[in-house]
């Protein structure tokens, strides 16, 4: 069982505020992630707001009517030959892919990436009933050999440097030798890899769009293992959330603009894989057996909610934790659940329990990047705002375990302190006489009182300078009234 | 003559009274008068960014009536502030019953340097030629819009050449009470904002927003760097001979 508890939080952010090794690799990893996305974006597009503008339109046109969309996409998908199937909550997806497991009596399951998979814990339900789910994406397979969470949505294993992967390599891939250049780790993987895909049964991978009319996914991907999962296996299965679905093949395209500058910095991706459905009566190849899982865990929940729907446009670009100032010093793993950085600030809560993971919201200085580089404009900073409300009592939303939340009595308190006193001009101008007039005996106790020790830890006490009314008095042309 | 109101926020109260002074003599400059309501407070960003919208709707309500004359603008000078007065405050009452008042005042408020642009303020600079270089508030860059506007007062002095930091818009860590409820990862980000500053070989930093001073100075200051950081609308005025 996962430990959400407020103390495991602090002490993995400490933890992780000490890693020099993955605040030094995180830094240059995410300075190389934004410089390639700002020059494409600069040099390349015409008219890149003009753009999110619409993937913006795409994605709210799609989630307003996302019931009649699960209903052409499931209709058109089992008439091209899918089994549909829908899963309410991660448990049913994990049994529905166990049984298929079962049902063609495996034990190995090949994984292209997908997030949805991580959500769900599907690694860990299979293992427990025997059956292994093998990453074959390059940085889930270093992450799978040490058993850690991904570290970021696209990059899961961006935290490690080449040295650090070439150690885990050499470690765990039997006969692999000691290497750091990457075209030779690269050269190691692959070989890992090819055996792997020699006999397998089942490939697993995830959906970056559902097309409704189509009745078909599209896949993106730059490395081929997820073609190679999805194409060489007889079995496929497809984990799609619900959100993923648009309408058309042109409203996946202009997703799909966006996705891959905003993802990594490049025009497209290496493999655009779209797939229709197993193997046809004429065809030679491709999986005879495919099965698509519809996942709701929580999203139409969200998609009922006032303000929070909004967040259901994400497109898993991961450029808002790539723009993140607060990210790039805590790490992905800061964040406890299967979602970091910004978005995962708003969907984590929704999907894993505002009483669960909530206390991550206070990992945002509110500096309004991400905002700004999201494809499909999800205003994130306003929403991450939005569920500190919720957590103060104060929201207007059904967020998941909402009910088992407690009252931040400090905050309460020095809140509405801050708002009487600050809706009070007789207390507000006592506030300022006292602090003119104390500041020696305020300065003193700023490295013992709550709160002011925290800013002195670092920073000096802030000079008090008040008698502004006094001051303005003395000046012509001004009136004080 | 023309009047507008003059909002010095709570820091310009608190810790920056001297600033505020900086600030109306710029006013006065563009031969504006200035009225000061007495009992203004604060615009409630703190109560705001935690969430407290009610705590938060209390204040501004109590503060805008205070700006009661439709014919005056309200000028700000903080960026800051200024995008939460106007950009803010209109989203946080949509859809009740205040909508229309806080509108009425919304659409007054402006910036200082947006403001004296548009009076068309005339700064000759009577200093000595010096490098600077600029931190950019995010609230001021991304919601209020106001940066460029303080960056061209800037360059109307003639003998300050404005050297741009690496990371000119990252966030310092200050973000109100982010500061000092995540006061390690607040540090972390204003120690890299920090050795960005103290790398770009200028004698001075200018900033516009009294929260990022506090963090940045504080922690310079603590941390024995002696590079001054002045806020721009003391600068100007230093600059002008006032």
């Amino acid at each position: 069982m996962k430990d959400y508890s407020h103390e495991k939080y602090l002490q993995t952010l400490d933890e992780k505020l000490h890693d020099k090794q993955m605040r030094d690799n995180l830094h240059s990893a995410m300075s190389t992630l934004r410089a390639g996305r700002k020059k494409l974006v600069e040099n390349d597009y015409n008219d890149w707001e003009h753009l999110r503008t619409k993937a913006s339109q795409v994605k709210l046109n799609c989630l307003g009517k996302l019931d009649t969309l699960i209903e052409e996409f499931s209709a058109n998908c089992a008439n091209n030959g899918m089994k549909v199937h829908f899963a309410k909550d991660a448990n049913e997806a994990n049994e529905i892919i166990y049984q298929i497991a079962k049902d063609n009596e495996a034990d190995l399951i090949l994984k292209g990436k997908s997030m949805a998979s991580e959500e769900i814990g599907l690694n860990h339900f299979l293992k427990e009933k025997g059956i292994f789910a093998s990453e074959t994406d390059l940085g889930e397979i270093i992450i799978q050999f040490i058993d850690e969470p991904p570290v970021h949505i696209v990059v899961p294993a961006i935290h490690k440097n080449r040295k650090q992967v070439g150690e885990i390599f050499h470690k765990y891939i039997e006969g692999a030798p000691l290497e750091t250049e990457i075209p030779k780790l690269n050269a190691i993987a692959r070989k890992y890899l090819r055996k792997k895909f020699e006999g397998f049964k089942i490939g697993l991978s995830g959906v970056n769009f559902g097309i409704a009319k189509e009745g078909a996914i599209w896949l993106i991907e730059n490395e081929g293992n997820g073609r190679m999962s999805t194409t060489a296996s007889d079995v496929h299965i497809a984990i799609c959330g619900i959100e993923k679905i648009v309408e058309t093949f042109e409203d996946a395209a202009i997703l799909n603009t966006l996705l891959a500058p905003s993802a990594v910095g490049a025009k497209i991706t290496a493999y655009n894989n779209i797939i229709k459905g197993p193997r046809q009566e004429s065809e030679l190849d491709g999986p005879k057996e495919m099965h698509i899982i519809l996942l709701d865990n929580h999203r139409s929940t969200m998609l009922g909610t006032k303000d929070f729907y909004k967040a259901l446009s994400c497109i898993r670009c991961g450029t808002c934790l790539n723009h993140c100032p607060v990210y790039e010093k805590v790490g992905g793993h800061s964040y406890m659940a299967t979602y970091p950085g910004p978005i995962g600030e708003v969907i984590s809560p929704q999907i894993f329990g505002l009483d669960k993971v909530g206390y991550i919201d206070d990992l945002c200085s509110l500096c309004g990047r991400c905002s700004e580089v999201c494809p499909v404009k999800i205003p994130l900073a306003q929403l991450i705002r939005k569920m500190r409300a919720e957590q103060a009592f104060e929201g207007r939303n059904k967020i998941a375990g909402d009910e088992n939340i407690q009252r931040h009595k400090g905050m309460d308190m020095a809140m509405k302190g801050f708002a009487t006193v600050a809706s009070n001009p007789t207390l507000w101008h006592m506030m300022l006489w006292s602090a003119g007039t104390f500041k020696g005996l305020l300065a003193k106790f700023a490295t013992k009182a709550p709160v002011l020790r925290d800013w002195t830890s670092c920073r000096t006490f802030p000079e008090i300078n008040t008698g502004l009314e006094a001051k303005l008095e003395k000046m012509e042309g001004v009136t004080c009234e | 003559m023309k009047k507008v109101y003059f909002f010095a926020t709570c820091l310009g109260n608190l810790t920056y009274a001297n600033t505020s002074v900086s600030a109306v003599k710029l006013l006065r400059k563009v031969g504006l008068e200035v009225v000061y309501k007495k009992n203004q407070s604060c615009c409630s960003q703190p109560s705001y960014n935690s969430g407290y919208f009610e705590e938060s709707k209390k204040v501004i309500l109590s503060n805008i009536k205070l700006f009661n004359d439709k014919d005056m603008d309200i000028v700000v000078p903080s960026g800051s502030c200024t995008g939460m007065m106007r950009e803010d405050y209109r989203e946080l009452f949509e859809d009740t019953p205040y909508m229309s008042e806080v509108e009425a005042f919304s659409s007054r408020v402006y910036e200082l340097s947006e403001y004296l642009l548009k009076e068309n303020i005339e700064l000759e600079d009577k200093g000595e030629p010096m490098k600077v270089t600029w931190h950019s508030n995010c609230h001021a860059l991304r919601v209020a819009k106001t940066i460029t506007a303080n960056k061209a007062l800037i360059s109307k002095l003639k003998n300050v050449e404005l050297i741009e930091l690496a990371h000119e818009q990252e966030c310092c860590g200050f973000g109100g009470t982010f500061a000092v409820k995540r006061p390690r990862v607040s540090e972390a980000m204003v120690a890299s904002k920090v050795a960005d500053i103290t790398s770009r070989g200028v004698s001075a930093l200018l900033i516009g927003d009294y929260g990022c001073e506090l963090n940045i100075s504080g922690y310079m200051k603590a941390h024995g760097f002696d590079l001054p950081v002045i806020h721009l609308y003391d600068f100007i005025n230093k600059r002008i001979g006032e």
